[in-house]
């Protein structure tokens, strides 16, 4: 039998640059492409038809049978959403339980499912190893928010791989600091409130490395969960120092959630709970499996990530300069004209 | 565009002003000379005065490798502010050139503090990796601090030890971010795998925090030494076991008691009681000027035992009691070889 190659490809959640660059990179490597998600797409690509779909209705699974699609990628995964946490479970575990039975129903061609998990699934205690690794995980431990809907997810997605025989590969990414993540926001800050007396090990994934992954997790059989994250670490206080701000280690370790509250209130900076965690404690993944199994390597490090960032925000400080205004120029205009006449009198 | 003869845009250019930033209040400029200046001043004049005395009294007064000690220290004080964010630290988190920054505390008490007497630094291989197993006592880790001092310090090839620490340390604000940089990691198998696979020396204390924190009429007394996962992490790396006995930490802080309701309490393991401890506030966090001695045995070699020798449980079990025989003989032999507690 020749190895399966992706002809009929969908891709859940593709409105977002991430997904769009997905879909750019999948474009001329399969035969039809198809994207779906509940907004209008970032930009128009030839070669992808889009299709207004939720996946938190049943509609999903008709989907993916009428347009007898053979590789589903999906990444209609939130985790860093501005959006309520309802509205981040209702999309993590019942759009991912939805596509699932899509993929799973007995005339379907679904043969490669591809699923976007995140770093946030093993959470950030101080009594975790240095590394995580794939298989460390307890499915059985309490968690909250975020990270209590990935172990749901993927807890689903081992069930799915148990009684179907569709190759499902999982891809945990790691943090990622493009403009308007909440971590890129908060570590943007002129002055960064961080907890005092802590300054951890963040690791940061590049997003050209991220879908570097999903591109060959889709293009050949690599079954399996993997952790996708940039070699090396940056420390939080090197991160702020990258970024040109000044860290405030003011904000008291314990109780994060009152810290949480202060930031929102005080300077308008929603820093979700699994993110305060990880500012407390790091969290950082081993990515021996996906270098040695999926072949994947990451170009970046997390250090190359920050100072991509840096200078995503220099060249944005150089290109929009605040044009003078029309009503000052006007005031200008005028000061200058009645000199004149003073002078000319 | 405005044209102008090269003559004429000559003339403008000198007449041009370079506009520097100003910032702020700047003394004149004789002072900031002095300014500096004043360390090479001040070294000379050290350096008289230590001569004159010298002369004077006939003996050394002033050290004059202690102040350059001293002096070195602020300057990699200066070197650490200045060189920003660009710096690599490893995945653990240890950051060498700040760890070398502020060794130079611990060297002073080292050798002047608790007058530290190691023997057997060689066994510590100068490269590869190697398990170092330790006793622990003295209610706070310095015999951590100590060990890891004397391989720098005193080991042909310095290295740095990388140590294992209890997961409630990792917890607690400023500790964590101390041992992380200095490059400690957590007590988790996991860990110690990944750091000897890195080829690096790794110390590990079996006894933990039953070591430090036992009372004071149980020192020199080994406690259990858990379940002798430390042999079956150094066979299936194949490091060897390098044992040290640690003399002197247990009478830096004398413990008399422990407030068990209070540790819970604040999520310690222990609360101690010592002579100074709580009653004299911070004050009684000063550790005792006891005398030490660090003897490193030599290296028990597990790498000719078979892959699957870090399975059998008897064979982890025997080799365990004899890492902690090895140590507890070396306590013993050199609290014989201590004139005194603190001389």
């Amino acid at each position: 039998m020749p190895p399966f190659k992706p002809r009929r490809v969908l891709i859940t959640g593709v409105s977002n640059p991430f997904g769009a660059e997905v879909a750019r990179r999948l474009a001329p490597q399969v035969h039809q492409l198809f994207g779906c998600d509940i907004a209008d797409p970032v930009s128009a690509l030839e070669g992808m038809d889009f299709v207004h779909a939720d996946t938190r209705q049943p509609v999903i699974g008709k989907l993916i049978r009428q347009l007898r699609i053979d590789t589903v990628v999906h990444l209609a995964v939130s985790i860093d959403s501005p959006r309520d946490e309802r509205a981040v479970h209702e999309t993590d575990v019942i759009g991912t339980m939805n596509v699932l039975v899509g993929c799973a129903a007995p005339s379907s061609s679904v043969r490669r499912l591809v699923v976007k998990s995140s770093q946030a699934i093993y959470g950030a205690g101080p009594h975790d190893p240095s590394f995580f690794a794939e298989d460390s995980i307890n499915f059985e431990r309490s968690a909250s928010g975020v990270t209590r809907d990935l172990l749901e997810l993927e807890q689903l997605v081992s069930e799915f791989v148990l009684r179907s025989e569709a190759a499902v590969t999982v891809l945990r990414l790691g943090w990622r600091v493009t403009e308007g993540t909440s971590l890129a926001r908060y570590l943007s800050l002129p002055v960064v409130p961080t907890f005092a007396g802590f300054d951890p090990r963040l690791q940061l994934l590049h997003e050209d490395d991220a879908v570097e992954a999903i591109v060959r997790a889709t293009a050949d059989h690599h079954p399996g969960v993997f952790n996708i994250a940039g070699d090396g670490v940056v420390l939080l206080s090197q991160a702020i120092g990258i970024m040109g701000g000044t860290a405030a280690p003011i904000l008291p370790p314990f109780g994060r959630w009152l810290s949480r509250l202060g930031l929102r209130l005080s300077m308008g900076v929603d820093l979700p709970a699994h993110l305060a965690d990880i500012v407390a404690f790091g969290s950082v993944m081993d990515t021996s499996r996906a270098q040695t199994e999926l072949g994947w390597k990451p170009s970046h490090t997390s250090r190359q990530a920050m100072d991509a960032l840096a200078r995503g925000k220099q060249v944005e400080l150089i290109e929009a300069p605040s044009p003078p205004q029309e009503y000052e120029l006007q005031v200008y205009l005028q000061q200058r004209r009645r000199r004149e006449l003073r002078l000319s009198n | 565009m405005i044209e102008t003869s090269p003559r004429e845009r000559r003339k403008n250019s000198q007449r041009a002003e370079i506009v520097a930033p100003r910032q702020g209040f700047r003394l004149p400029k004789p002072v900031r000379r002095l300014q500096r200046q004043a360390p090479m001043y001040a070294l000379q004049a050290v350096g008289t005065l230590a001569t004159r005395l010298r002369e004077l009294t006939g003996r050394e007064v002033i050290d004059l490798n202690k102040v350059m000690a001293v002096v070195q220290f602020i300057y990699q004080q200066r070197e650490l502010a200045r060189r920003g964010p660009n710096y690599a630290v490893d995945d653990f988190g240890f950051d060498p050139q700040w760890t070398e920054a502020f060794i130079g505390v611990f060297k002073a008490l080292y050798r002047d503090y608790w007058r530290v007497e190691t023997t057997g630094v060689e066994h510590v291989p100068a490269t590869g990796r190697a398990l170092l197993v330790a006793n622990h006592a003295g209610v706070l880790p310095w015999d951590g601090t100590m060990i890891k001092t004397a391989v720098f310090t005193e080991h042909p090839q310095p290295r740095h030890v990388r140590a294992l620490v209890a997961s409630q340390f990792m917890g607690m604000p400023v500790m964590s971010w101390f041992l992380r940089r200095t490059g400690q990691a957590v007590g988790h198998p996991d860990d110690t795998r990944r750091l000897l696979e890195r080829d690096e020396p790794v110390l590990v204390f079996p006894e933990g925090t039953r070591g430090t924190g036992k009372g004071f009429h149980q020192r020199y007394r080994l406690r259990r030494f858990g379940r002798g996962g430390f042999v079956a992490t150094a066979i299936r790396a194949r490091a060897p076991i390098i044992p040290i006995s640690v003399v002197g930490s247990e009478e830096i802080y004398p413990m008399v008691g422990d407030l068990r309701p209070v540790a819970r309490l604040l999520g310690l393991p222990y609360f101690p009681v010592t002579p100074f401890w709580p009653w004299l506030g911070p004050l009684g966090m000063i550790p005792l000027p006891s005398k030490w001695r660090i003897q490193f045995h030599a290296p028990i070699d597990v790498q000719d035992l078979p892959a699957g020798a870090a399975e059998d449980q008897h064979l982890v079990m025997a080799l365990s009691d004899q890492v902690r025989d090895t140590i507890q003989r070396g306590i013993y032999d050199n609290l014989k070889l201590r004139r005194g507690v603190f001389l």
